[in-house]
């Protein structure tokens, strides 16, 4: 027990190690890399939403729309009401989650396919809407040339710099990863308290849940919510990086994307959305070379890893684990088994 | 004294009344089944007794409360918990766990307590657990506490399930057919559980098809036919009343008609 | 101007019911809900633009064609990729995705052979007929002939032949259709292709009036799923419906709405319609 909590603390302490300090070092200046580093980050939290609809056992294609939402109310807060970025991209945050109540409080009623469907339909609903409502959004030409994020100061006291006065590109990948380190801590303690016991139980059944007191309806909504506004925040952050935003800025491709990093990270562990996520948006930039063949080797590759490993790369690791446990079970039987036989003889 | 009084309820699916002005009450303690032929209605009557359907109209009144077509949970805070019949458990979580997770309704904590692991949250959680482990233990069930549930074999999952109901701390639980598909020795057992659940202080309503069983456990039985209340009585009462025979034969005339 | 609106309704109607129907029946036989399913219309129509336009054989030759090519590739998916994964995994998401990496693939595929252009070819026939105040080209009236053809084809096939009603018993309860000795990897094979074919026999006939590009599949996907949600999944009547429905209020949006706001509308009014039937117009309860 004791070894494990060390070792957990190891890996974590490693991992922030080489997320905080190595990997800047190494792409410090390397503008492309240090881009998709960021761009995965900011995926990775807008991933862990769509992984906690599905542990309530929902099929989320709608964080696209969530994601969007949280895009443009950052960029209108910024570039309509002067806002700074720093309580914009909150708001964006809080936004994404009012609408994901007010939406996901009649839809989370359907399950399966429906849920799935409707949800995919919300990212459409969300790109028209953009387009449509051209007086707030720019319609189709989108809001451009949006500042980049001021400081942040407190009391006279300047806890963040003005981005435009330093490397962006370093700060937006610092700023990344603290909001990245931020959301798995959360949702970590999320999915191991007593509510993550309760997520499980809609899971596995509603009816049940709701008979022994369960407030089902209430869970649906406020892991919704959470949901949207991983996507609000990952949004607003993914529109600041690009200083612009339009319809197309998340379509229904990146939904089911987002989908799809969580199930192959593994849908039965937190930290699956990140791996997911890395793994595959990493290996999709690093296919950019095969040009046109990129799309279909990056596709017969994420078939491949479902076919091979149906519940996620993270289930690897399990898979060791298991078998250790199960020698170390056999071990056990044979042991009793000779001790049987002696008492027998 | 009634704990529960059902008065004129109904449900109509479309134009079809599946229950019609079914009235009938459950007094504190007792043991009382609801009978009736293959499509009499008994599930609907369930369902609507424990609000996991709407009601079209009619009342049903707990401790002098009206809670037909609340939220299923709602009716379960209150005091009204329903069983399902054995596929229905959190499949997936240990046998101990399904238990410790019905105790929610007693949880003194708040969500933000749970998720900070509050101090009333651990006792809770301590004190969970050893009351699960009490439970299952009544049941005979303790020793396979720590398997997944999914691997339990058809006896210990009815076991299960009771165990998970008596773990929301009911006063009147309600049994969805708690004898189906089982053999005689199995039912035996099972009615002895019942018996040492009725023990407990609790009062027990149950829909159920197999009759003997029916015979030998209920205090008082109401009898179903087409969606309408055509009997209720004591088990010799029942037995021996014309239009209960009538429903079961005729029922059976048809089947073999077909 | 009613009457062209209904005669652009029905024309996109019965079009919209033949995606929905194979949608609805690749759902019912195996629980999968079919998202290449656009990719599949779109390959369909590829190969017609291939067989008829770029190599110039009959028409009725190019849909044959189709109707084989998206039956190996319904086979291949359902043998190689859909059954390992449904016979191993627990969780009802896993044929999902799986069907979300099919589309991709799929997606690539067509890119790759066939290029980004738009396409298109000739048309069938020519000619305008005039219905009341309405105007009906010769070559959409045969789109609509020929899926009413397939739609009452497979209706009919459903209804009265022996693989019919294996497939029914297969759609109603699998385990019950195995017991009753029903084989279901080769049903389930064949529903599979059938679904496939009826997506690209959609698109072979639509390619003749307004052409295709390899990105049209995820919006087809997405007005496939529009459908099934109005008439309720995995049912035949309900994907009929549901297609019929959704072409007709789309003729009306654009009669009424000429800037892009139809289907904003759609997907609004879709939200509230299921929030009062979650389950369509026919559906099954969590079908």
């Amino acid at each position: 027990m004791m070894k494990t909590t060390t070792s957990k603390l190891a890996v974590l302490g490693i991992a922030l190690v080489v997320v905080l300090v190595i990997l800047p070092l190494i792409f410090s200046g390397k503008l492309y890399y240090m881009g998709v580093l960021t761009t995965a980050m900011a995926l990775s939290i807008a991933a862990a939403g769509v992984w906690l609809t599905f542990y309530i056992g929902r099929i989320n294609i709608g964080q696209g729309a969530f994601a969007l939402i949280g895009g443009y109310a950052c960029a209108i807060l910024i570039m309509k009401a002067e806002m700074s970025f720093w309580i914009a991209m909150p708001l964006a945050g809080v936004f994404s989650a009012i609408i994901g109540v007010l939406i996901g409080y009649p839809i989370l009623r359907l399950r399966g396919v429906y849920f799935a469907m409707i949800t995919l339909s919300l990212t459409e609903t969300a790109r028209l809407s953009a387009q449509s409502l051209s007086s707030l959004t720019g319609g189709a030409k989108g809001i451009i040339n949006i500042p980049l994020p001021g400081a942040l100061e407190i009391f006279g006291f300047t806890l963040i710099p003005d981005f435009s006065t330093i490397d962006s590109h370093l700060a937006f990948y610092y700023l990344a990863a603290v909001l990245l380190i931020a959301t798995y801590a959360a949702m970590y303690r999320l999915v191991n308290s007593r509510i993550g016991w309760l997520f499980r139980s809609l899971q596995q059944n509603e009816d049940l849940a709701s008979s022994i007191g369960v407030n089902i309806a209430m869970l649906r909504v406020i892991a919704f919510a959470i949901s949207s506004f991983l996507a609000g925040i990952g949004g607003a952050f993914f529109v600041a990086v690009q200083q612009s935003v339009y319809p197309n800025t998340f379509q229904v491709q990146d939904s089911v994307y987002f989908m799809l990093y969580c199930f192959l990270g593994g849908l039965g562990y937190v930290f699956g959305p990140i791996v997911g996520t890395f793994v595959l948006f990493l290996s999709f930039e690093g296919l950019q070379g095969l040009n046109e063949y990129q799309p279909l080797v990056y596709s017969v590759l994420m078939i491949a890893l479902m076919l091979w490993l149906p519940n996620g790369l993270l289930s690897l690791g399990e898979g060791r684990r298991d078998k250790a446990a199960r020698s170390a079970a056999s071990a056990k039987d044979a042991n009793v088994a000779d001790s049987d036989a002696k008492a027998k003889g | 004294m009634s704990i529960l009084e059902v008065r004129q309820l109904t449900k109509r699916f479309g134009g079809l009344a599946a229950v019609n002005e079914v009235s009938f009450n459950v007094e504190a303690g007792e043991i009382l089944s609801i009978i009736g032929p293959n499509g009499a209605g008994k599930s609907t009557l369930f369902k609507l007794i424990s609000s996991f359907l709407r009601a079209t109209s009619g009342e049903v009144i707990y401790e002098g409360e009206n809670i037909v077509s609340k939220a299923p949970h709602i009716v379960a805070r209150k005091g009204v918990v329903r069983t399902f019949q054995e596929t229905t458990i959190f499949k997936e979580m240990t046998a101990l766990d399904n238990v410790v997770i019905a105790h929610h309704l007693r949880s003194r904590a708040s969500l933000a307590g749970f998720y900070w692991a509050s101090r009333t949250a651990k006792e809770d959680e301590a004190q969970f657990r050893e009351s699960a482990e009490e439970i299952l233990n009544y049941l005979g069930i303790g020793h396979v506490g720590n398997e997944i549930a999914r691997n339990l074999p058809h006896g210990y999952l009815r076991a299960l399930g009771m165990a998970i109901g008596l773990a929301a701390q009911p006063k009147l639980l309600l049994f969805d057919e708690p004898f189906a598909g089982m053999n005689h020795e199995e039912t035996q057992q099972a009615v002895k559980q019942v018996y040492g659940i009725r023990d407990r202080g609790l009062t027990v309503l149950l829909v159920e098809h197999d009759m003997p069983a029916v015979m030998k456990i209920s205090d008082r039985i109401v009898v179903l036919n087409f969606g309408q209340k055509i009997a209720e009585g004591t088990p010799t009462e029942i037995q021996d009343n014309e239009q209960v025979i009538e429903a079961y034969l005729g029922r059976e005339d048809e089947e073999i008609g077909l | 101007m009613t009457e062209q609106v209904i005669v652009n309704g029905i024309y996109s109607g019965v079009q919209y019911a033949l995606i929905a129907l194979g949608l609805t029946l690749i759902f019912a036989l195996m629980n999968v809900l079919n998202f290449a399913h656009g990719q599949m219309y779109v390959l369909g129509a590829f190969v017609t633009y291939y067989v008829y336009g770029v190599l110039g054989l009959p028409f009725w030759l190019a849909l044959v064609a189709t109707a084989l090519t998206l039956g190996i590739v319904g086979v291949l998916f359902e043998k190689f990729l859909f059954r390992p994964v449904l016979r191993r995994s627990s969780r009802e998401e896993s044929s999902m995705l799986l069907a979300a990496g099919t589309a991709l693939l799929l997606e690539s595929l067509i890119l790759i052979v066939f290029g980004e252009k738009h396409r298109g070819v000739p048309s069938v026939v020519s000619g305008v007929i005039k219905i009341g105040d309405a105007y009906l080209p010769m070559g959409r009236l045969l789109v609509i002939v020929l899926s009413a053809i397939l739609i009452g084809g497979f209706i009919l096939f459903m209804q009265y032949t022996k693989p019919g009603r294996a497939l029914r018993a297969l759609a109603q309860d699998r385990e019950a259709a195995q017991l009753q000795g029903v084989d279901v990897g080769t049903y389930s094979m064949i529903g599979f292709a059938m679904g496939a074919m009826l997506a690209g026999m959609a698109g072979a006939m639509l390619v003749a009036i307004s052409g295709v590009n390899s990105g049209l599949g995820t919006w087809i996907s997405i007005k496939a799923f529009i459908m099934v949600m109005i008439g309720g999944a995995g049912v035949v009547s309900g994907a009929i419906v549901g297609g019929l429905i959704l072409g007709m209020i789309e003729s009306i949006g654009y009669q009424m709405l000429p800037g892009g706001e139809t289907y904003l509308f759609i997907f609004i009014g879709l939200i509230i319609f299921l929030a009062i039937r979650p389950h369509g117009l026919m559906g099954k309860p969590w079908g």
